[in-house]
């Protein structure tokens, strides 16, 4: 019924993350070839807040409900994967706290990173089960507190996340390459679900919720599975943090990345996985060109140094004024288009001929 | 119950019994019993204010009765709430249309599949043919926010039509459209019932529309019925020439 062939049709249909994934090759390839290991790691770091970032676009994009405590389901999974994979002689003398089968545990990271993410998407499933029948206002409101709520046992369970002092020696065998495959993953999660029935009952949500309802859309069930994804997909940006750093601070997973998360995804439009993705690398190229030049950089003859705390000043007046001439975000709610033209138009000429007419409407419900 | 519960083809009804609701003492309805069958389009006409929406609003779930019974082909539906009624197969318009402005035509007709439990390759296969059905597949990937005031009335009819409903209700779908679109709506809204084996109420205040494409017609005036019968009755029927003039003959 397509004018066009089932080949271009599916291809059209993964070009949005097929054309991301392209993007973010080149980028991983480059930085690999040009052998700066400083560049590897702030590209690493970079798919790492892009994973976290895609996981708080799954449920707020597609919801276009503001979930302010995403954080807390990478702490989550960044101190599950801990407790999973540190060695037992270790956890015994500085977790004393976990229970038996937890310290004995040592697992392989790839089953630690799936258990660990699954314990955040359970976590953010029972809140989520609590809290989605509210107004979106209260339920943005509800995922700080539950963050605040997370982030507060963390930092006063000392037998089990050793408070406010650190924990080190977690296995470090993340680098761009690892984050760069696992960021893929996300992107299909992410992509997949989107344009699922239950991407698009819940996006029908965010458009108009009242006629959401009248179609048949059960809104709640629909941002409970939103936001238990996203729990799980933050959950596994958690992890990988904290396998790429190797030390783990309840301190790291509060406010500050809150606000650069949000801000990412914001300034590239929330409502998109490209907006998510394009935030996540404007900032990350920005944050990173300014640091540069407060260290000082040499253009020509003349050098040009910022002084210190320009970077943040520079950056808040540019995403300021990304929010007051495109409100919508760089990529304004779209996805990346096909680059061969829009969708033909569906072949007409059946009129009056309807398949779905009376005899199947009356065998329905 | 009126005689025209009882001549329905196959039994299957949508009925509302003595429906009442009351804000904190006014009766926006007061006792109305309205019922229609799958292969007819009933007509529901009043003044501002009579309690029309309220009436659709009551049959989809979004408004509480005080008092009154709503039941579909036999079912009670009168506490459901709104998402398991429109799976019930009750379906509807809006006045403000309320299309989900940022995604695509297409993709507005899917999510009323989609709603009612289809995949969403079905959902899609049933969108393309009720867009084939409206001759309106030409506008599928068309953003419903860039759509012309005229073309967003059809949409919401179609995506109404695409959850495969029993019954639709259209809340003033000619609103505000050129005599030409008007046309248009009429002969769409007059296929409806024969096409897809789903009966129509139809809210308007247009008469023409109204007289155009009703068998059946039900006038209603501060929540309360006033008459029930074929457009011919309805047009010279006095009570209803009072409820819409509002005065007495001799003082106009």
């Amino acid at each position: 019924m397509q004018a066009m062939g089932p080949i271009e049709k599916q291809l059209r249909r993964f070009w949005p993350f097929a054309s991301l994934a392209l993007i973010l090759l080149i980028i991983v390839v480059v930085v690999d070839a040009s052998g700066s290991i400083l560049m590897q790691r702030t590209v690493a770091d970079g798919l790492i807040k892009l994973i976290v970032v895609v996981g708080i676009y799954i449920f707020m994009g597609n919801s276009g409900v503001l979930s302010f405590g995403s954080i807390v389901y990478m702490m989550i999974g960044a101190y599950a994967t801990a407790w999973m994979t540190l060695l037992p002689n270790l956890k015994r003398f500085t977790l004393p706290g976990l229970p038996g089968f937890l310290i004995e545990a040592q697992l392989d990271p790839f089953v630690s990173l799936i258990l660990a993410a699954l314990l955040a998407a359970a976590v953010a499933f029972v809140l989520a089960l609590a809290i989605m029948r509210t107004n979106p206002i209260a339920i943005s409101i509800a995922t700080f507190a539950a963050m605040a709520m997370g982030y507060t046992i963390y930092n006063n369970w000392e037998r089990v996340t050793l408070g406010t002092s650190s924990i080190i020696g977690l296995p470090m065998y993340v680098d761009m390459w690892v984050v760069f495959y696992w960021a893929l993953v996300v992107m299909a999660i992410a992509y997949i679900y989107q344009i699922s029935r239950f991407g698009l009952a819940l996006r029908a949500s965010r458009e108009d919720e009242v006629a959401a309802r009248a179609f048949g859309v059960n809104v709640y069930i629909q941002r409970v599975i939103a936001f238990t994804l996203s729990g799980f997909v933050v959950g596994i940006g958690g992890v990988l943090h904290g396998h790429f750093l190797g030390i783990l601070t309840v301190n790291a997973f509060w406010i500050q990345l809150t606000f650069i998360t949000l801000a990412m995804l914001v300034v590239g439009g929330q409502n998109s996985l490209a907006g998510a993705v394009v935030g996540v690398i404007v900032i990350t190229a920005a944050t990173e060109i300014f640091r540069q030049m407060e260290k000082g950089a040499e253009i020509g003859s003349t050098l040009i140094q910022l002084p210190l705390g320009v970077q943040e000043v520079i950056l808040g007046v540019l995403m300021l004024a990304i929010m007051i001439f495109r409100p919508a975000g760089i990529m304004g709610g779209r996805e990346i288009p096909w680059p061969f033209g829009p969708p033909k138009p569906i072949r007409g000429g059946r009129s009056r001929t309807l398949e779905t007419g009376a005899g199947k409407a009356r065998t329905g419900d | 119950m009126s005689e025209a519960a009882t001549k329905g083809s196959n039994g299957e009804l949508l009925e509302a019994r003595d429906i009442s609701v009351h804000f904190e003492g006014l009766a926006a309805l007061d006792g109305l019993s309205v019922s229609l069958d799958r292969t007819e389009i009933f007509g529901l006409i009043g003044p501002n204010g009579s309690g029309k929406t309220t009436l659709v609003n009551v049959l989809t779930g979004f408004q509480k009765a005080t008092a009154g019974r709503v039941t579909l082909s036999g079912r009670d539906i009168t506490d459901w709430p709104p998402y398991r009624i429109g799976r019930a197969g009750l379906s509807r318009t809006f006045q403000a249309v309320r299309l989900f402005r940022d995604l695509s035509v297409l993709e507005n007709l899917e999510i009323a599949g989609v709603g009612h439990g289809l995949s969403r390759r079905a959902a899609e296969k049933r969108a393309v043919d009720i867009l084939e059905w409206m001759n309106f597949e030409h506008k599928a990937y068309d953003l419903a926010d860039t759509l012309p005031y005229g073309d967003e009335r059809r949409v919401g009819i179609g995506r109404a039509l695409a959850s495969a409903p029993q019954f639709v209700l259209l809340d003033e779908p000619a609103a505000g459209l050129t005599d030409a679109e008007c046309d248009d709506i009429m002969q769409l809204i007059a296929r409806i019932p024969a096409d897809f084996g789903c009966g129509v109420l139809l809210i308007e205040h247009n008469m023409r529309v109204i007289m155009g494409v009703c068998g059946r017609i039900h006038v209603i005036e501060s929540g309360q019925s006033v008459a029930e019968g074929p457009p011919g009755d309805i047009q010279s029927n006095p009570d209803v020439i009072r409820a819409y003039l509002g005065s007495k003959p001799q003082d106009a």
